[in-house]
């Protein structure tokens, strides 16, 4: 490599990288200890005005943008009339389409909604830091490209939570669901119980209970139906090392005297990363669980974009040699 | 516009900055925390005269320089791993060449020696002067040109392996 080539690599780095973790609560928390102490005076005022100007020169986050529907095929309903031709979305409008429609919603600035036959979906929030739709059935494939947390779902089983990514969503008539993220990472949440969804991965949905288990792709069939039945054992015997985000996964939701179990099960597949041990681990520590998801996040990132050009190690990310 | 709102809008920016400063990501986590609380108890300061984002951008830096000298001969507590959420946030038409050649350079990035590593991202990525980086880093001007010189050696040294 030339040092033109090196320049070139480096203007290409992104200027931006989404923390690995929501770092508001520690923050918000230093805050009320008495980082926060001080009102809030003038100098509010042009703080305010100079971020909001920056996002607006920024092109994207503090501008209102018109949700814009089209019809993809055939004649979708868009409140209670058929869409011929491009339109805007209302806040409150639903979107619904038939065996043989489908349409496309234009997600403010920052992405597009492809809304899939036997559909039904509805604009809940239309705001520069919020883009929220509902998705009562049916199927979508989303794709933004922004910050984390402006772009979410409802559905009866919780809501998906952009992190940055692209997915499909479906959704049966029972609330039934499953979410599959081909690029960056999803968050799922119903009340307490989260699920981190990257790229390569699917999760199923479920009313009142929320996000499952998620697996890979390419995970064995007697892995998926241990996870759906939360048989502990059989997930643990069926896992690959391939098969990591399941099990950090099931780390967290297993009680904690089978918590040994999933983390010794984990731990050999995938050797936790250094600063991880196992006692803060099976304590369920963030900043622990946290790396050991960087490590494993990052394997099954090297693997899939790499997949056909190189080997990739499932324990390790290295290349095989 | 609440203070939260305007943590998300900066957030990925003042990250990126602390990742590659500090080569480590859980440190990385940390000084932006701390970078968010500086601005709260620093606002008062900022009055308007500059861009908001050039006030954090230069208050982040600040946080994370002063932090290693404090620290002094502290042992980096955990290996440097790179942030594969920088890199998925690569597009279709994106192909792997591309994504590849960033992860390792990220990776190339994070493995340089401290100092080096400090003159590179604030020269080469950040865009600051060499005058502003010796005042900065508390070096001379022409040690952070034979800093950057190193660092860019290295690194192509790296990536050709």
């Amino acid at each position: 490599m030339n040092e033109r080539e090196l320049q070139d690599a480096v203007g290409r780095l992104p200027k931006s990288i989404e923390p690995p973790r929501d770092l508001w609560p520690g923050i918000e928390a230093r805050l009320g200890e008495g980082g926060g102490r001080r009102a809030r005076g003038w100098y509010w005022i042009p703080l305010a005005a100079a971020a909001a100007l920056a996002g607006v020169l920024l092109g994207r986050g503090t501008a209102n943008a018109p949700w814009r529907v089209s019809p993809l095929a055939g004649l979708p309903i868009v409140g209670s009339a058929p869409l011929r031709t491009a339109g805007t979305l209302r806040v409150g409008q639903w979107v619904e389409t038939d065996d043989s429609s489908r349409a496309l919603i234009a997600v403010g600035w920052i992405g597009e909604v492809a809304v899939g036959r036997r559909t039904r979906i509805q604009l809940v929030v239309a705001r520069p830091d919020e883009h929220r739709l509902a998705l009562a059935r049916g199927v979508i494939a989303a794709k933004v490209d922004a910050e984390p947390r402006l772009f979410f779902v409802e559905t009866p089983a919780g809501t998906a939570i952009d992190l940055g990514c692209a997915y499909t969503l479906e959704m049966d008539s029972l609330g039934n669901g499953l979410l599959h993220v081909t690029a960056g990472v999803v968050e799922f949440e119903a009340g307490s119980r989260r699920a981190k969804v990257p790229m390569g991965a699917l999760v199923r949905t479920r009313p009142r209970i929320g996000p499952g288990i998620p697996y890979v792709e390419d995970a064995p069939e007697a892995l998926r139906r241990a996870l759906d039945t939360m048989d502990v054992k059989g997930a643990l015997a069926a896992a690959r090392a391939e098969d990591a985000i399941s099990l950090w996964h099931l780390l967290q939701r297993v009680d904690a005297p089978r918590r040994g179990q999933v983390y010794d099960r984990l731990a050999s597949l995938v050797p936790p990363p250094p600063g991880v041990t196992r006692a803060a681990a099976l304590a369920l520590e963030p900043e622990a669980l946290d790396r050991y998801w960087t490590l494993i996040h990052r394997i099954l990132f090297r693997r899939l974009i790499l997949r056909g050009v190189r080997d990739i190690d499932p324990r390790t990310g290295t290349t095989v040699r | 516009m609440a203070f939260r709102d305007l943590y998300r809008q900066h957030a990925g920016r003042v990250y990126a900055l602390c990742l590659r400063l500090t080569g480590d990501a859980g440190a990385a986590a940390e000084r932006t925390q701390d970078v968010f609380v500086r601005v709260w108890d620093r606002l008062s300061t900022f009055r308007g005269e500059s861009a908001f984002g050039s006030w954090l951008h230069r208050l982040a830096v600040n946080v994370v320089l002063n932090e290693r000298r404090t620290s002094g001969r502290r042992e980096r507590r955990v290996t440097p791993v790179a942030d594969p959420g920088l890199l998925e946030r690569s597009r279709e038409g994106e192909r792997e060449p591309t994504v590849v050649l960033r992860m390792d350079l990220e990776q190339a990035i994070a493995a340089l020696p401290e100092g080096a590593r400090e003159v590179f991202v604030l020269y080469d990525i950040e865009g600051f002067g060499h005058a502003e980086i010796a005042r900065l880093v508390g070096i001379a001007e022409g040690t952070s040109k034979a800093q950057l010189f190193r660092a860019r050696r290295l690194l192509r040294e790296s990536l050709d392996r």
